[in-house]
């Protein structure tokens, strides 16, 4: 009678309390948790150029936003593989609450992302894929795509006719120690771009592709590169570069050549130098990506995949192609110049 | 047990009954009714109050943080007002010193114009072009590109359309070499000399954004609340998420901000609710948005909330405690008494009734108290009452065939037939028949008046056979008295006594009246004698059965003590017999009972 009596107050109390406070909470929207400090290592292909940067701002607006203390890291150069390597291995043991990657190397890093997955940390990567299934999430343009832009530009301009040089950066050709393998250790975007282009050049028996040249993202070795190529090929009509770094070497030397009329050029990304060249002329069109988004959006679902949300396993962030016609455009300028303070 | 106790006791409540009754009846109890009915009543008035009082609270809250977020705005506001009018005044002194100027290309015009430039930090770059778009003068040392597409650029073309100066939305500068900067443009048309003719030409003023950007990061709004500038057109000036929205990662929601001037509103587009407060720039048009989000404005509200939570909890607690404790205060003491009047219901008499509690209550038990001991009482009484009848109605039994008077009687009449005296033999025997006929009457135990006359009168004219004529005796009795009922054996007990003990030892011829009347209801038998009379001790004592009259000779037994017991029984206390005597001079009786007609004879017959 007894316990009857306090179990049936007690259960009078959670009624009355149950009444009480289903009237003052209402149920909150979920949230990405900003309360924790989260640490998360960045790591991208190299410390330099503008292409880069503009990842490394858009994942510093998102590290603010959600409350990460971000570490940034690169190597010097696209080609130091066993570098990012390091840095990775480094981040692992320095117990990263996540890794984003911008995988130098395809198959380089396979196993150093694995190792990654084993200890727990989740990997995003980040513009160019790493080949490992460990990864949770790629946030990037399709590369391939980005290539047969190029390609299709670059052709019209020719009106289907003509040599045409390809300059590209990081493969497995230029890593000796490597070349012995069949596995694909160049970077990913890169073989993708150049891929797409050659697939998309391949239906116009007109064009020919002469010649395609790796640089290690080091603009001198780019104009190098542009000059023998120009040599070798006195009729060479067009060069499509696909990056940063070989874009503005190549224009360079066609602008310092004075080759503007001569050979038409598409480039990649948006560097501001590579902007400049195209409101010159040098340059007819150059391909553009979202260095920005990307860098802002793969913090995002590292964070996310820290929290154990759900992340999707593909983000196309898009590529653009821009010339001189559609560069003012409000929307374009947008995506061309970061807005920076 | 039980069921040995419902057979002696079937008309009490059974227990069998209570169990049908035990949920019903505990939900009707004190206790639960008074702990329900308050913490209901408490509850309920906490939660209404509680609630009350935050909603006015919140109101308040919300309210405050409205105003507090719209002064904020507007104070943003009113400082972007001032720069904007800032950077007019600026182009108009630059417009001024242009169209003063003798020469566009004058060299002090030049140096005013880098001066200008210099004085101001978020200065990009002034320039004057020609209606068709050619670059005339500007800030020394810039170079323009190449294929900048001017004309197209809204700066120049609502300078063409528009007199008045206009602003235009942001964009990037890529008019001079250098790098590309994102600027706010002011431009206009207007007159300038050179080479002595006057000609008209657009002036343009970029403005970076380091400002504006001040101005903005000032203001806080919470810990995400922010603000943002939007142009009439609905670009965004200013964003401190600028790049996010340019690169299309996040959305401001503008449709509803354009279409007001001056504007507070909740949006929920975002599935968050945020506080929307609009601004307008009277000289641009711009809009300053600010955002704040909702549930960090409430913040009060939620402690507020938290609190309320707590405080209701701990007020329910309390007031359930307290009901409790009182429900229990007073039922306690009620239960108490109930479970102890239960015990007495169930035959214990002698169970003390002690609650204490309330004053009521105490006041209940004392008086229940007070009732048991008078109960216990009565019952004692009735035992006692009971068992002196049953005595009394066995004496009587015993004394209907008393041996001894019946072996004296027939030894006198054994005397008689051997003086041959057979008339007074018959008499004698007839008498004694009579004499118990009537003393058993059919077991009656009632008898009438005359019957029982009739039993004394053959008792009489036996004894008188017996003493040898040594008494008369004589009785008397009004008509209406002689059919009225009265218990038998009355009178015989008290005539026995008068013989033996008043005529026997008087050496005078005795005299035995016996007289029956009515008066007011009441029969009134009087037996007296003119015998030795009895001294005031024993006829003291004579009720209270000092002296056992009929041990003393051949008495029938049954006891003057007797009589009155067995009228008092019957009829109750204030009727029986009175004693009146005086010592030499004689004894008289007085019998009163009341008067009861003989038709329920049959009652007898339930008494004995």
């Amino acid at each position: 009678m007894k316990i009857t009596r306090i179990l049936l107050t007690v259960l009078m109390c959670a009624l009355v309390w149950l009444s009480v406070t289903s009237c003052f909470f209402n149920s909150s929207p979920v949230y990405i948790n900003t309360k924790n400090t989260r640490n998360i290592h960045m790591i991208v292909k190299m410390n330099k150029g503008d292409y880069w940067n503009t990842v490394k701002l858009g994942a510093e607006a998102a590290a603010k936003e959600f409350n990460v203390k971000l570490t940034f890291k690169a190597p010097d150069s696209e080609s130091m593989i066993d570098e990012q390597v390091a840095m990775v291995e480094d981040s692992i043991s320095q117990h990263a609450d996540a890794i984003i990657l911008a995988a130098s190397s395809y198959m380089g890093l396979a196993q150093v992302v694995d190792q990654a997955a084993y200890s727990k940390i989740p990997v995003v990567s980040v513009d160019a894929e790493v080949g490992s299934a460990k990864v949770r999430a790629y946030v990037g343009s399709n590369g391939y795509e980005a290539g047969q832009k190029s390609a299709e530009r670059l052709i019209t301009l020719l009106n289907g006719t003509g040599e045409i040089g390809i300059l590209n950066f990081t493969s497995a050709s230029l890593n000796e120690q490597q070349v012995s393998g069949s596995i694909d250790y160049g970077a990913r975007d890169a073989d993708e771009r150049e891929k797409g282009f050659l697939n998309y050049a391949a239906r116009y028996p007109n064009i020919d592709v002469v010649q395609i040249s790796y640089t290690s993202s080091n603009t001198t070795e780019a104009e190098a590169l542009t000059r023998q190529m120009l040599e070798n090929h006195p009729g060479l009509r067009g060069i499509a570069t696909l990056n940063e770094t070989a874009s503005q070497g190549a224009g360079k030397v066609i602008q310092s050549q004075g080759l503007d009329n001569i050979i038409k050029m598409v480039a990649f990304d948006s560097s501001p130098s590579m902007l400049e060249l195209l409101q010159n002329g040098t340059v007819q069109a150059t391909v553009i990506q979202n260095p920005f988004s990307n860098g802002y959006l793969a913090v995002k679902y590292a964070v996310e995949a820290v929290q154990g949300m759900e992340v999707p396993e593909r983000v196309d962030t898009g590529t653009k192609l821009i010339d001189l016609d559609n560069m003012l455009y409000p929307e374009n300028q947008k995506l061309l110049f970061p807005f920076v303070r | 047990m039980n069921k040995s106790k419902a057979d002696f006791f079937p008309l009490r409540p059974q227990p069998g009954q209570r169990g049908r009754m035990r949920l019903s009846a505990k939900l009707r109890s004190i206790q639960l009714i008074i702990t329900l009915s308050f913490t209901t009543v408490a509850v309920l008035v906490a939660v209404i109050v509680g609630f009350m009082l935050y909603n006015k609270f919140a109101k308040t809250a919300e309210e405050n943080a409205n105003l507090n977020m719209q002064q904020i705005i507007e104070q943003v506001n009113y400082n972007l007002e001032l720069y904007v009018k800032g950077m007019g005044n600026i182009f108009d002194t630059a417009e001024k010193q242009i169209t003063t100027s003798a020469s566009i290309d004058s060299p002090l015009l030049n140096e005013r114009m880098d001066t200008l430039m210099s004085s101001r930090e978020d200065l990009v770059s002034v320039a004057v072009f020609t209606p068709q778009g050619q670059y005339v003068v500007g800030t020394p040392g810039q170079q323009m590109r190449l294929n900048t597409q001017l004309q197209s650029q809204s700066w120049f073309t609502s300078a063409q359309k528009s007199p008045d100066i206009s602003y235009s939305a942001p964009h990037i500068q890529n008019l001079f070499k250098g790098k590309y900067t994102w600027v706010v443009s002011i431009s206009k048309m207007i007159q300038y000399k050179q080479d002595g003719e006057l000609k008209s030409g657009i002036l343009l003023i970029d403005f970076n954004f380091r400002t504006i950007d001040q101005l903005s990061r000032q203001v806080k709004l919470g810990k995400r609340g922010y603000a943002y500038i939007l142009d009439p057109l609905g670009n965004i000036v200013y964003h401190p998420q600028q790049q996010l929205i340019y690169a299309g990662l996040k959305y401001e929601n503008v449709e509803p901000v354009l279409e007001y001037a001056y504007r507070s509103y909740l949006d929920e587009s975002t599935g968050e609710k945020r506080f929307i407060t609009v601004r307008t720039v009277e000289e641009t048009g711009w809009k300053i948005v600010g955002v704040a989000y909702y549930d960090e404005i409430v913040t009060t509200k939620r402690d507020l909330n938290q609190f309320l939570i707590w405080f209701l909890a701990v007020v329910i607690l309390c007031v359930i405690a307290v009901s409790v404790f009182l429900s229990w205060l007073i039922a306690g003491p009620i239960r108490k008494l109930e479970r102890t009047v239960k015990l007495v219901g169930e035959g214990d008499l002698n169970t003390p009734i002690n609650v204490s509690g309330a004053y009521e209550v105490e006041q209940l038990s004392r008086r229940f108290n007070l009732m048991l001991q008078r109960i216990r009482q009565l019952m004692d009484q009735i035992i006692y009452e009971q068992e002196t009848k049953r005595k009394g109605e066995l004496e009587v039994l015993q004394s209907q065939i008393n041996p001894h008077f019946l072996y004296n009687t027939l030894n006198s009449v054994v005397r008689l037939a051997e003086r041959g005296k057979n008339d007074e033999v018959i008499t004698m025997i007839q008498s004694l028949s009579k004499f118990f006929r009537i003393s058993l009457s059919k077991g009656n135990n009632i008898i009438t008046v005359q019957e029982e006359l009739d039993h004394i009168r053959h008792y009489l004219v036996i004894q008188s056979f017996r003493f040898k004529n040594k008494f008369r005796f004589e009785i008397k009795a009004q008509d209406e008295v002689l059919q009225l009922q009265t218990i038998k054996l009355i009178l015989q007990p008290i005539v026995e006594n008068a013989l033996y003990h008043g005529i026997e030892m008087s050496p005078d011829e005795g005299l035995v009246l016996i007289t029956a009347e009515l008066q007011q209801d009441l029969i009134v038998i009087k037996v007296s004698d003119n015998g030795i009379g009895m001294s005031k001790e024993i006829l003291n004592t004579l009720l209270s059965g000092g002296v056992k009259s009929g041990k003393t000779g051949g008495g029938s037994g049954v006891g003057v003590r007797n009589v009155n017991e067995r009228i008092s029984l019957y009829y109750g206390r204030e009727f029986g017999l009175t004693f009146e005597s005086e010592l030499e001079e004689g004894t008289i009786v007085t019998i009163v009972f009341p008067a009861l007609s003989s038709s329920p004879v049959e009652k007898g017959g339930e008494e004995s």
